[in-house]
């Protein structure tokens, strides 16, 4: 195997390696701002009401609202506006900091927010999204798609993928802010307040899920690892070069987890990058399938539909994102027969897998360094796996998330009742920011997602392993193991 | 990030990458990597069957 000793594939650029942070901790950084800000609502200072909401609509001119009856004077295209001009300068800062070409990125970012957005109001007109027969007579409409207002995610991933597929030249002007990974990150630290108010409701079923939690990690590290590993070097006669970031692309969680054991197995950085690129095309793949086929054959079981989400999905982006798609599908079915779930159950279980096997990736990319630097590629001292590198790989936003959710439980648990009611509305303005990242997060994938350029390279083989593996095996185990351990588990009813 | 990415793909090209996936040479698995997964894969289902066990017997309480 031809390696170029790369000490760690995440140190990438001259730039970049001299900026004051990275992806990681910007991401944590701008996630728990949002949340202080919004917690700012339970001393009645509204300091974030005014971000932009969207409803299902007919007339246009009534689909946009701020996200806090405060802030009616702005209208919804005030609120639009002041949207972007905050979202422009947080992100331009965060884009200072990661010495980023700071005027690049505020244009590219006006590009993509703007698109973004559009997409997502478009995937909001009623006949998309409404979705019960009380909806369509409230709009004054006789049929809908019924995609739920946040079925128009998939707007936002389609106006990227025609971007990325049709308008190459724009997808490169924007590139600067196309960061899928900054956006979901910022999403899932102010996702654990969210799901904390949501917790709160019911402790001891959300303590029953995260424990079960735990059997993610063990399918995603244990078994989806070796099998695809050992289908992609024995069926597919891949280089274990090529095949162990194949394997933790497929199985643990996507581009973080191949580029982590990209580092550590100290292979040539082309080969992560490769797999990175298949990660995303295939989870845009099953983001547009999956919460289809769990909303048809898993409404009636709502959280096995999550837990698959956050299994079955790679990269993180996509598997949050999906199991929000999935929560509004189910909850928009089950509301159609006469059930009203609480939102933020089938989202959160998601979610909570995919930090849950998030969590491992730094301590499995040091057991396969360890493994590779001593027993395969034996390597000099000072290049052999060290225990530091588990620090050094652990994804930092998952502190966001933690620190995020063990401030929302105490608020929404351990305050006087007259602060802890009103947390849930504090939240659920720094939660309209996360749908917000979600967007971009979704427009972000597509614009990535290029099939074409994928293709023209010649990664057939490396596509026909990923295949093999997600679709003959990740996937359906996937779904075992959360039926094993979800099933006949419901939300809360909505009161 | 990306652009690192487009620094690292510039320095190959398509049909360097098309011509090593095409003519890469069979590695043998080494007994170490049949170590791995045969370890992974035992332990792995092990722990599945104790956390079925635990699901059973400690089922979700509402």
């Amino acid at each position: 195997m031809s390696n170029a000793y790369v000490t760690d594939f995440r140190v990438p650029s001259t730039t970049e390696s001299a900026a004051l942070l990275n992806e990681d901790w910007l991401a944590v950084i701008l996630g728990l701002f949002i949340f202080v800000l919004g917690l700012a609502a339970l001393v009645h200072v509204d300091l974030i009401g005014w971000v932009v909401s969207t409803s299902v609509w007919t007339n246009l001119g009534q689909a946009l609202g701020p996200a806090s009856k405060g802030y009616a004077a702005l209208g919804g295209i005030g609120a639009l506006i002041a949207t972007y001009v905050a979202l422009t300068l947080v992100l331009t800062a965060g884009a200072a900091a990661l010495k980023s070409d700071v005027k690049r990125f505020a244009l590219a970012f006006t590009a993509v927010f703007w698109i973004a957005y559009a997409s997502w109001i478009v995937g909001n007109y009623a006949h998309f999204a409404a979705v019960t027969p009380a909806e369509q007579q409230k709009f004054g409409i006789s049929w809908s798609l019924k995609l739920t207002n946040e079925g128009a995610y998939i707007f936002a991933l389609i106006a990227g993928l025609i971007i990325a597929n049709f308008l190459p030249r724009f997808a490169t002007v924007i590139k600067d802010a196309v960061r899928p990974e900054l956006y979901i990150k910022v999403a899932i630290v102010i996702l654990g307040g969210f799901f904390a108010v949501t917790a709160a409701g019911k402790l001891s079923l959300a303590s029953s899920l995260i424990l079960r939690g735990v059997a993610a990690i063990v399918e995603a590290y244990l078994i989806y690892w070796a099998v695809v590993y050992f289908i992609a070097r024995k069926w597919f006669g891949f280089s274990r070069e090529w095949a162990a970031p194949l394997a933790s692309g497929i199985s643990i969680c996507g581009v973080s987890a191949a580029i982590a054991t990209g580092g550590a197995i100290r292979s040539r950085p082309i080969v992560p990058v490769l797999v990175s690129s298949l990660v995303v095309v295939f989870a845009v793949t099953e983001v547009l399938i999956l919460p289809f086929v769990a909303q048809t054959w898993l409404a009636h079981e709502p959280l096995v539909a999550g837990a698959w989400m956050g299994l079955a999905v790679k990269t993180d982006g996509a598997a949050v994102a999906a199991g929000g798609i999935t929560e509004s599908l189910i909850l928009a079915k089950n509301a159609a027969e006469g059930v009203h779930y609480q939102p933020g159950w089938i989202l959160g279980t998601a979610a909570t897998i995919k930090v849950f096997i998030d969590i491992f990736i730094g301590i499995w990319a040091f057991v396969l360094g360890y493994i590779w630097t001593n027993h395969i590629n034996v390597t000099p001292a000072s290049n052999k796996a060290k225990a530091r590198e588990i620090w050094q790989r652990f994804p930092k936003f998952i502190i966001g998330f933690v620190v995020t959710f063990i401030v929302g439980l105490y608020l929404a648990l351990g305050t006087p009742a007259e602060i802890a009611k009103n947390v849930p509305a504090a939240i659920g303005e720094a939660n309209t920011f996360r749908v917000i990242f979600f967007i971009l997060t979704f427009f972000s994938i597509g614009v990535l997602s290029n099939f074409r350029a994928l293709w023209r390279k010649g990664f057939g083989k490396l596509a026909a392993v990923y295949v093999t593996s997600l679709f003959g095996f990740v996937v359906w185990v996937g779904l075992l193991i959360s039926w094993i351990f979800f099933h006949g588990i419901t939300p809360p009813l909505a009161s | 990030m990306y652009d690192y990415q487009e620094l690292i793909m510039s320095q190959y090209t398509e049909s360097d990458l098309r011509e090593e996936l095409r003519t890469a040479r069979v590695e043998p698995l080494l007994p170490i990597e049949k170590k791995l997964i045969a370890w992974s894969l035992s332990l792995g289902l092990t722990l599945l069957v104790v956390l079925a066990a635990i699901n059973h017997f400690f089922p979700v309480t509402l």
